[in-house]
């Protein structure tokens, strides 16, 4: 009887958690099946399989619809393999009403496929499925006669790196075949009617080794297998990959009566790597990681963080990796020490106390531990030498732990000296645990000095890790000394940006509970003017939010209209203006006007009257060019008119000029 | 024959199925993801289901593996690119650093997630999106403040943050929430941090570290001062280029892992769930462009009163400006409500900047008079907002002055020059009237010569 066997050995830094109630609930959530049962038997399987790993007691009902399709697949001759093995798997976890008479139509049907078999997944189903049929129907007899021919058969088809082929014609070698094999090689062993050649197992071993040859590491200390060639026609990724070697393995590990020998640390690290996935979203990826961790590991986890203030206790939880506690055992304390010295040995071999409420192991932490790094080191003792054979103890757990608390921040206090002769010239107490506003003003000759102590709950002088003070002006930092600052050193960091500068605290450590960001004050800095030299302050960051939003609104400014007089005022002016006109009127009647020299004559009086005419047209055009026309069309008939005004014009002139003549000779 | 009409029904089919990147349908559906290890694939599940519940094809491959490329046959196969690679140094097939940019460079996404020991290929790409990583390469964030409270981890590099970047576009409208609590659930973080390039305008930190964080080596003891410390820090930043192409840049892989259950330091709250997976699900919503892509249309001006679009404008008119816009929602263009667009009437410099009103169904109008400038204008919609794709549209239009005629004709004031004028006029032909018609010498010689001086 050998079971695979591992205690904790934590060389990783990472302690992992082992399935909790999260994997449940996501099981179950997962898990859904649609109309009362999953799209098909393998779903379901996979399914009922990690419910009943999980212990989940509310799983959706679905018995009677896969039931029925169960009896229908191994009713029906004409389904697959596959099928058939999926539904008898199913059936072996919801213990569907079967017949014997129908287990006993199949298995001579699965014996013809094995001894004509010639690809591992025949050999996988079919065997798988007797295997399946001996645990479910004691009555059918499902040994195989020729078990050695077939052991044979399928190692045939392994490779000489410990890993399989899927078939003797396909030359591509897969760990992912290698955990199936090692899978039907178990069923083989299982139903072997006489015992099967101890030799051909003792090769076997040697594969298994050879495969564990190939296994890949990560940084943690987590271990797993995977694929080599990538393009293989159905890929399985790390985890399906891993979680089929791993279950090949207990499968032979359960079958054959000897030890296989493996190191603890790569099944532990195998454990890791299912365990550091967390909860998968994928059902299949569920299922393998389940199914893989159902196999008897457990897992030591100590509380890595102890608070001084809480009093907390080292405590160590034991469980397996799904959750259950372990049987008893004693856990032991070999070593605790500080990370940071050499010969920091704190305690030295101290078994923990258990407590059955709250079934963990825990350890009061003596008085002299102080806050910081340890490292500790523990070992699992088995109570029962019977378990010891189950679980054989794989070393020492390595743990780093942060012991934290509360630390005294006293005697703060901020100076501005003079830095030739170091006197001070403004003190300023400060209350760290209160809120403080200072406000000191220096040059660049001066120096500034924050001083304080920071002592651990046992009085030690403690040294955090981020000790910042920081002058918030242009992001200009400070590393804090014990030596006084001199600003004169500083100023370029400063940019010769004289002003205001805030100043902030920061101290802060892993194992200081009382970390603190705090703002002291102000500084009024006067730095000297910046050398031509000097570089130019970087550029600042924007804050993005003003960069966006919208714009201020532009509205276009329109030219004032000229300023114009009241109508009231024109239309009076207008009047005025005819007052001229109206006075000649008055004039002329006044003289005594007459039309005694008017042309007379047919002819110049047509021309008279037409230059008159033409004189009151033009006059209509000036009106019309006010109210309608433009000054093209004006011109244009004023030319016409004006040729015409000159014509008449001078015949009529010419005709006075005759008359007049004509008088004067007379 | 039925070879015809399946030829026929594939180049009726294909068309639907090339929907992928286009200015009509920008939420690609092809993305490829390259790993460094394909346990990721299981470890971060959540993230990879939320993406395909959404409906895209992921396509998983090693990042070193020698046959992945991004384009064929000058065609790009994916519509973004997933680098949860942090420690490649050189990846497989024909990708390389350039052949990441001119991805991006044709508007396409990626997401890069660095961590510890980031390799130099990684920062590269990371530098040339605006993002620098702290050159210490053992370096991680460290918040003695604002951790996450855990009894395995005592580090403090695990970090509960909730220093979000305030837009409902990249981080959805829902405030990330624990379930139980109304109290916004942190997101954690853990791994390296950047700090954005002040100078590139189109880096915004998402996820910035609080103000007591500083990026160092946790093993080692602090001898200089920290290169980055405080709210500097970013811990999630997004690119969006001017092409629209968008980029995520986290400083952490462990943060899209399924991991859940977080307790912030000093508050007394433990929430059953981070806020990791609806941060993490909202902000590749962001980057798929299901949320924030704009897109404007039926840009149209007129003069009030009239429907066609003039050639010109004349100084003075009233105009009338409407443009509609939509915003991507991954599967269709919804109206886009917002009260914040702005027109701008441009000429060298903006004469009239107007916030469009609205009718909440992506319909923005106005209307304003031309400026009493005349020259070449252009009508600018520069739509520049958090988040989402910026809009520029311009549209040039010429604005002339007055025409000769289009002037005031009749002015009051102008009335007794007019009167004045007429008046003389009227003075004028009576006079001549008079003259050629009046007996006497003296009166005669002197018109004529008056007239002819006239003619």
């Amino acid at each position: 009887m050998v079971l695979l066997s591992v205690i904790v050995i934590c060389e990783a830094a990472s302690v992992f958690q082992p399935i909790t109630d999260a994997h449940r609930s996501a099981a179950l959530e997962l898990f859904k099946p649609s109309d009362g049962s999953f799209g098909s038997l393998e779903e379901a399987y996979e399914a009922l399989r990690s419910f009943e790993i999980l212990g989940i007691d509310k799983k959706p009902d679905i018995s009677t619809a896969t039931c029925h399709s169960v009896l229908e697949t191994l009713g029906s001759s004409s389904s697959s393999l596959k099928d058939l093995f999926h539904a008898l798997r199913v059936n072996g976890i919801l213990k569907c009403k079967v017949k014997e008479e129908v287990f006993e139509g199949i298995v001579p049907r699965l014996k013809a496929v094995i001894s004509s078999a010639s690809s591992l997944l025949e050999f996988y189903y079919s065997i798988g499925s007797l295997e399946l049929i001996k645990g479910q129907s004691s009555n059918v007899i499902v040994l195989l006669s020729d078990a050695d021919g077939i052991f044979r058969s399928i190692k045939a088809l392994s490779q000489s790196d410990g890993r399989w082929r899927y078939s003797s014609n396909n030359p591509e070698s897969s760990t992912y075949a290698a955990g199936l094999a090692l899978k039907t090689l178990a069923g083989v062993v299982s139903l072997a009617s006489s015992e099967i050649d101890q030799s051909m197992i003792g090769t076997l071993k040697n594969d298994i080794t050879k495969l564990f040859d190939s296994v890949e590491k990560y940084d943690d200390g987590a271990f797993y297998f995977d694929e080599k060639v990538v393009e293989a026609h159905e890929h399985h990724g790390p985890l399906a990959t891993t979680s089929s070697v791993v279950r090949g393995l207990t499968a032979f590990a359960d079958v054959t009566s000897e030890n296989i020998k493996l190191p603890g640390d790569k099944i532990l690290g195998l454990a890791e790597f299912f365990l550091s996935i967390g909860i998968p979203g994928d059902t299949k990826d569920f299922f393998n990681q389940i199914d893989s961790v159902s196999v008897p590991l457990i897992l030591s986890l100590p509380a890595t963080v102890l608070s001084l203030s809480k009093k907390d206790q080292l405590k160590v939880k034991v469980n397996t990796v799904l959750g259950s506690n372990a049987p008893p055992l004693t856990v032991k304390l070999v070593r605790a020490s500080s990370s940071g010295s050499k010969d920091g040995l704190l305690i030295e071999s101290q078994e923990l106390k258990f407590d059955k409420e709250i079934s963990s192991h825990f350890l009061e932490l003596p008085k002299n531990v102080d806050v910081g790094k340890y490292t500790f080191v523990f070992e699992v003792v088995l109570h029962d030498s019977e378990h010891e054979k189950v679980y054989a103890t794989g070393g020492q757990t390595r743990v780093p732990v942060f012991v934290t608390g509360i630390i005294k921040v006293d005697n703060a206090e901020i100076v501005v000296l003079d830095s030739d002769l170091g006197s001070v010239e403004s003190q300023k107490k400060l209350d760290l645990a209160g809120e403080n506003v200072v406000s000191l003003s220096a040059n660049h000759l001066q120096k500034l000095r924050l001083s304080f102590q920071l002592a651990t709950p046992l009085g030690h002088v403690f040294k955090p890790h981020q000790l910042l003070e920081k002058l918030v002006w242009l992001q200009a930092f400070l590393k804090l000394s014990h030596d006084s600052k001199d600003f004169l050193g500083l100023v370029e960091k400063f940019y010769y940006l004289s002003g205001s500068y805030d100043i902030q605290l920061t101290v802060g450590d892993a194992v200081m509970e009382n970390s603190f960001l705090k703002a002291i004050g102000q500084i009024e800095l006067d730095l000297p003017e910046a050398p031509e030299k000097a570089p130019r302050p970087p550029l600042q960051p924007v804050d993005p939010y003003s960069r966006y939003g919208p714009k201020a609104e532009i509205s276009h400014i329109f030219r004032a209209p000229d300023k114009r007089p009241p109508k009231e005022l024109s239309l009076a002016f207008l009047g005025l203006t005819f007052v001229p006109l109206v006075g000649f009127f008055i004039g002329l009647l006044r003289l005594g006007v007459n039309f005694k020299n008017f042309p007379s004559s047919a002819v110049p009086a047509t021309f008279a009257i037409l230059f008159h005419l033409g004189i009151a047209a033009v006059l209509l055009l000036y009106a019309l060019f006010w109210l309608k026309l433009d000054l093209f069309t004006t011109l244009k008939a004023l030319g016409v008119l004006g040729a015409f005004l000159l014509f008449v014009g001078h015949r009529v002139l010419s005709h006075l000029a005759s008359t007049s003549s004509k008088l004067k000779s007379a | 024959m039925a070879k015809l009409i399946s030829l026929l029904s594939l180049t009726l089919i294909l068309p639907f199925l090339c929907n992928s990147f286009s200015p009509d349908r920008p939420t690609g559906h092809r993305v490829l993801v390259l790993l460094d290890d394909l346990a990721l694939k299981s470890s971060h599940s959540l993230f990879f289901n939320s993406l395909q519940s959404r409906g895209f094809d992921l396509d998983i491959k090693l990042a070193d593996d020698p046959k992945i490329g991004l384009q064929r046959y000058g065609q790009y196969l994916y519509d973004a690119l997933i680098l949860f690679s942090p420690t490649v140094d050189r990846f497989g097939g024909s990708i390389d650093v350039a052949a990441i940019l001119d991805f991006v460079d044709s508007g396409r996404d990626l997401i890069i997630a660095s961590d510890v020991n980031a390799s130099d290929l990684i920062r590269e790409i990371a530098i040339e999106c605006g993002v620098d990583f702290d050159e210490d390469s053992a370096a991680l964030v460290i918040d003695h403040t604002s951790y996450a409270v855990s009894s395995t981890e005592g580090g403090h590099t695990l970090i509960a943050s909730d220093d979000l970047i305030n837009s409902d576009v990249i981080l959805g409208s829902k405030k990330i929430e624990a379930s139980s609590d109304l109290d916004t659930a942190p997101v954690l973080f853990q791994g390296v941090g950047h700090t954005i390039t002040p100078s590139n305008s189109l880096v915004l930190k998402v996820l910035s570290a609080s103000p007591s964080a500083y990026s160092a080596n946790p093993k080692a003891k602090l001898s200089n001062p920290p290169s980055l410390t405080g709210s500097a820090i970013s811990l999630v930043s997004v690119v969006q280029a001017r092409n629209n192409a968008r980029v995520l840049i986290s400083g952490s892989l462990s943060m899209f892992s399924n991991r859940s259950a977080v307790q912030k330091a000093g508050s007394s709250i433990k929430y059953e769930k981070s806020g990791n997976e609806q941060f993490l699900t909202e902000l590749s919503k962001w980057i798929f462009h299901e949320r924030g892509h704009l897109k404007a249309v039926s840009v149209r001006h007129h003069k009030v009163g009239e429907a066609d679009e003039p050639a010109v404008y004349r100084i003075n008119d009233e105009l009338e400006y409407s443009v509609e816009i939509y915003e991507w929602s991954g599967s269709s263009w919804e109206p886009y409500v917002a009260d914040d667009v702005q027109v701008q009437f441009y000429m060298m410099s903006p004469y009239v900047l107007k916030t469009l009103s609205t009718d909440q169904k992506g319909h923005y109008f106005t209307s304003f008079k031309v400026p009493d400038v005349y020259g070449v204008f252009q009508f600018k919609v520069e739509y520049n907002r958090l988040g989402y794709t910026s809009l520029s549209l311009s549209k040039q239009i010429p604005v002339r002055p007055y025409r000769h005629n289009e002037y005031e004709r009749f002015i009051p004031a102008a009335y007794p020059y007019y009167g004045a004028a007429f008046s003389m006029l009227f003075t004028y032909i009576a006079s001549s009237f008079g003259t050629i018609g009046r007996g006497g010498e003296t009166t005669v010689q002197g018109s004529s010569a008056r007239l002819e001086n006239f003619d």
